[in-house]
């Protein structure tokens, strides 16, 4: 007879687990049956007789425990679903850009520049650095262009009113780089230059150079050539082919022009090296024994040769630019590209 | 400088090489070659006159073809006949003042000239390089100077007056119409040749236009004179006029050629001018023409300094081929003879033969080689290293690296309110925009911000770059300078500033922005100064709207020499805390311009020696809040070293805080 009560119960609360709808119905069936006051709990066996009992508790505790496993999946069939549906809410459109800022960019010029100068540092020359305004004998005096030499028109000069000038190279650096360190030094000095010159497609009045030079005993042209060598395949990840022709330039004696064989044809002739295979790169020689006397160093002991390498012309031969005016024109849409 | 292929080939008889290779072999050995014009009958190969800056006898055909001849193995044929040059007394008379400005000075007197006309062949050789045919005078006065890089020129005698030409400074005040019909003040610095009334001529750069050749002249004064380089560049220079003539002297032209002149220029003047006559001797003016002493040479420094084996006759024949006199006085060594043409300024020691030997036996011959030296680590250049790694965390950050001129005008000063004064000003400016050198990188980067809203709704860049500062006749001060700016053309511009700051707490950890009186082209409620570690570093600024950028921009303008002063970092491992911590959240209800910073500062002072960190988490207006009141937020981390806190000494930590909000501020 108990056991029917029971049984009744359990069937009666099974059912209304089953129907309940979400959790919290779940929650109320529970706390009816299961709870301290809950049907179960009201059932009371202490009335029957003592036989009856055992088997009504038994009867009682297997209800318990069929209702709480009924219970239990239920409500993680709830929980279940539940995490699915919050889960599909939360739905993310992972093709939208992220946000926050992108890096910028390095100007073209200092990537090149960056780039050398490693090159440079790894082969033991130091970094050096000069002012932009320099005295007129820093730029031409001490570089053996005194004042009504002819070389002075090469480089078109902006006069300042403080009586100095706009270096118009950087090799006062080697001048001062002298006077500072003495022999033997390896150094380059990087920096931006200015000609007063009309601006075009291919001519600015501002512009970068990187200046070398090494002083040793016994240097010669073969170790130049070395070096210029060894650096140009650095920087153009190729073997440079490299010629040297006269070329004139006051602080050096013998003075080279430096060609390097076309990187766009090879040498065949295109109109990057106007057919000649060959592209004017950089200006290098020995020192002038004029220059190194003038610094405090002792030509019959020390010699040295020097170059001067475009930093700007490197820049647009790397990435192919044809206007010189875009690297100081601020335009973003130019210099994000790099 | 054209020179032209026939002509050389008269001077270089048999040689053969084609134009386009004898072009070749002058660029590798000689001077440059800029370009190759076939013209009728005749190919004109044009050189880069720079690359002559050193080379006075270049400016002729015969220096270039003797250079050719060198080249080609061949021999050179002078075209000078010294031996032509008439004896006796001189019909005119010439007095130099000073003969370091002018070494030299000939001329020869021709009558019954007739001036027409250049024949077909001399107006066509003149006009192949690039020379205006004029008459036959002119046109031999020219082809001389094409040929023999001596510089000349015709005075129709008539029309001078006196006998006596005197070369001598001008006088204060004088003047001169010349020959282009401009008419120039001289003064002391300007050298002119002059007759007894005045300046002719302004020595070797025109001649005056009073006794200039014309139709009629029938007596003339042929004038063939050495100059100082450095007096005919000044006047040149000063006067703004570089003539054929000017080029040429200011390369340091050999005073021996003057008579070679002559005698050229009489042949062909006798071939142009039937009937014409020379007039007794040569007019012949000079000082100490002096001869350099021998050169000292090795061939064992020749192969040192050029890295390559060498014969010592090797280093005599090119050396003989170019003229130069050689005596090997002891095996190997050399006295070398610097011919005439070379020795004005040219060469004069070794390291001058070293060119010679060296374009001669080819650079090509030489075999790269790596120099025996010794491995150093070289001098750090920490300055160099700092910039460059506040360059990559900008970039990191977002921003775009520029590079502006040094450049600014005075408008874009004024804009900023930098004293002119401050400024160093260019004196001979080409364009409108290099009046003065920038004593701000502000200018430029407002410019950027411009013209880049132009295209772009938003945008973050930066310069390192040097502010110029004027300090009287001394070298400027050059203080390198971090300047970034962020533009929105939407926004309240909060997002920019705190970008900003944030960019500058990168680069400086731990500095502190203190609001500072705004600068005229500031917003004036939005200005900070940047300072660290006790030292103003720089500003924070949004742009003043009156700037005129459309949109919002903010800039960081920071000196770089300072920052990397404070940026001293010994980094040392710290152990942490091993007890837990405990963290709560404060709102503080304060006032609209109490500053985050001091309600931070009131709370961290309330919370004691336990607080571990205190982080600002938001900041509230608005609805329920008066419209005069804010709510910011804090986050408090407390723990001790030694030991987990109690609940009660977090309770009391909390409650010292609490009241502590109460407190207006100090």
């Amino acid at each position: 007879m108990v056991e029917e009560q029971i049984q009744q119960l359990q069937s009666s609360a099974l059912a209304r687990i089953e129907e309940a709808k979400d959790l919290d119905a779940l929650e109320q069936v529970r706390v009816d049956v299961l709870g301290r006051k809950g049907s179960l709990a009201q059932f009371s066996v202490g009335k029957l007789a003592p036989e009856e009992r055992a088997k009504a508790g038994k009867a009682l505790n297997a209800a318990k425990r069929a209702l709480e496993n009924a219970f239990e999946t239920r409500r993680q069939a709830f929980a279940a679903e539940a995490l699915d549906t919050r889960l599909k809410q939360e739905w993310l459109d992972l093709t939208r850009p992220a946000p926050g800022p992108r890096p910028g960019s390095l100007h073209p010029v200092t990537i090149v520049q960056n780039e050398i100068e490693d090159l440079f540092t790894s082969l033991g020359f130091a970094v050096l650095d000069g002012p932009e305004v320099e005295t007129e004998y820093h730029n031409f005096d001490a570089l053996n262009i005194p004042r009504e030499h002819p070389a002075r028109d090469m480089q078109d000069t902006f006069w300042l009113s403080n009586g100095h000038l706009l270096r118009t190279h950087t090799s006062p650096v080697q001048v001062r780089g002298m006077e500072k360190l003495g022999p033997p030094l390896r150094m380059i000095a990087p920096g931006r230059v200015f000609r007063n010159e009309e601006v075009d497609a291919s001519h600015e009045h501002t512009f970068y150079q990187l200046e070398g030079m090494m002083v040793d005993r016994n240097v010669s042209v073969a170790h130049l050539i070395y070096f210029m060598k060894t650096l140009l395949s650095a920087i153009f990840h190729r073997e440079a082919v490299v010629r040297l022709r006269p070329g004139y330039f006051p602080f050096v004696e013998p003075g080279f022009e430096l060609d390097i064989r076309c990187l766009i044809c090879d040498g065949v002739g295109c109109p990057v090296c106007k057919q000649s295979g060959w592209v004017e790169l950089l200006p290098c020689g020995l020192v002038h024994p004029n220059v190194l006397r003038m610094s405090g160093i002792d030509p019959d002991e020390w010699g040295g040769f020097a170059f001067g390498l475009g930093l700007t012309r490197l820049a647009m031969m790397r990435y192919g630019i044809d206007d010189i005016r875009l690297f100081a024109s601020g335009d973003l849409r130019f210099l994000r590209q790099f | 400088m054209n020179f032209s292929y026939n002509w050389i080939r008269e001077l270089v008889p048999g040689l053969e090489t084609e134009p386009e290779e004898l072009m070749r072999l002058i660029t590798m050995k000689t001077a440059e070659c800029e370009g190759l014009e076939q013209i009728e009958a005749d190919a004109i190969i044009e050189v880069d006159n720079k690359s002559l800056t050193h080379r006075p006898d270049l400016w002729g055909h015969l220096g270039m073809a003797r250079e050719v001849a060198a080249i080609t193995g061949k021999k050179l044929r002078d075209p000078v006949k010294l031996d032509l040059l008439p004896k006796g007394q001189a019909p005119i008379g010439i007095e130099i003042e000073d003969f370091a400005l002018c070494p030299r000075y000939s001329a020869l007197v021709f009558e019954n000239v007739t001036v027409q006309p250049s024949p077909a062949w001399l107006q066509d050789r003149l006009e192949a390089i690039g020379l205006n045919a004029i008459n036959n005078i002119v046109d031999i006065t020219n082809y001389v100077m094409a040929e023999l890089a001596q510089p000349m020129h015709a005075f129709d005698a008539e029309k001078l007056h006196g006998s006596t030409i005197f070369v001598r400074s001008a006088r204060t005040g004088e003047q001169i119409a010349a020959l282009n019909e401009e008419s120039y003040n001289l003064g002391p610095s300007n050298l002119v040749i002059a007759d007894a009334q005045g300046p002719i001529a302004l020595a070797g750069v025109i001649g005056g236009l009073h006794s200039a050749i014309g139709p009629h002249t029938k007596r003339i004064v042929l004038e063939s004179a050495n100059f100082q380089a450095a007096s005919v560049r000044k006047t040149s220079v000063a006067l703004k006029l570089r003539t054929d003539a000017s080029m040429r002297f200011e390369k340091s032209q050999d005073p021996t050629n003057t008579v070679q002149g002559l005698a050229r220029a009489l042949e062909l003047l006798e071939q142009v001018s039937p009937g014409i006559r020379v007039v007794g001797g040569v007019a012949d003016s000079r000082g100490e023409l002096k001869t350099p002493p021998p050169i000292e040479l090795s061939v064992e420094w020749l192969k040192a300094k050029l890295g390559r084996a060498l014969e010592a006759h090797e280093v005599r024949s090119i050396l003989e081929s170019l003229e130069f006199g050689v005596e090997e006085h002891a095996p190997g060594r050399f006295l070398v003879w610097v011919p005439s043409w070379r020795a004005t300024k040219d060469i004069s020691i070794k390291d001058d033969l070293l060119e010679e030997v060296g374009r001669m036996v080819g650079y090509e011959s030489i075999t790269p080689r790596a120099p025996l030296i010794e491995s150093v680590v070289p001098p750090e250049d920490a300055s160099r290293k700092y910039s460059r790694r506040v360059r990559n965390m900008a970039v990191a950050q977002g921003f775009n690296e520029v590079y502006n001129y040094s450049f600014v005008t005075e408008e874009m000063a004024r804009a900023f309110h930098i004293d002119v004064a401050e400024h160093v000003g260019v004196a001979n400016p080409i364009a409108s925009g290099q009046t003065l050198l920038r004593a701000s990188l502000l200018p430029a980067i407002l410019k950027n911000i411009v013209d880049n809203s132009r295209h772009l709704h938003s945008f973050r860049l930066f310069e390192i770059g040097r502010e110029i500062h004027a300090r009287g006749g001394a070298l400027p001060e050059e203080v390198p300078h971090f300047a970034a700016a962020m533009y929105a053309r939407e926004g309240d511009g909060r997002e920019s500033l705190f970008e900003l700051k944030r960019l500058a707490e990168c680069l400086m950890d731990g500095c502190e922005a203190r609001l500072a009186a705004a600068r005229p082209f500031e917003h004036p409620e939005r200005a900070a100064i940047i300072s660290w570690r006790g030292e103003d570093v720089g500003r924070l600024f949004e742009l003043h709207p009156l700037l005129g950028v459309e949109g919002r921009a903010a800039i960081l303008d920071l000196d770089l020499t300072t920052m990397e002063k404070l940026d001293v970092r010994e980094r040392r491992y710290q152990p942490w805390s091993r007890f837990p911590i405990s963290a709560f959240d404060i709102s503080v209800a304060a006032g609209l311009r109490e500053l985050a910073v001091d309600i931070e500062r009131r709370l961290a002072a309330a919370a004691g020696s336990d607080l571990v960190e205190i982080e600002f988490l938001r900041e509230y207006t608005g609805a329920p809040l008066p419209p005069d009141r804010k709510s910011v937020t804090f986050r408090l981390t407390v723990g001790a070293s030694d030991r987990t806190l109690s609940s009660e000494e977090v309770a009391a930590i909390r409650e010292r805080v609490i009241a502590a909000t109460g407190k207006p501020p100090d």
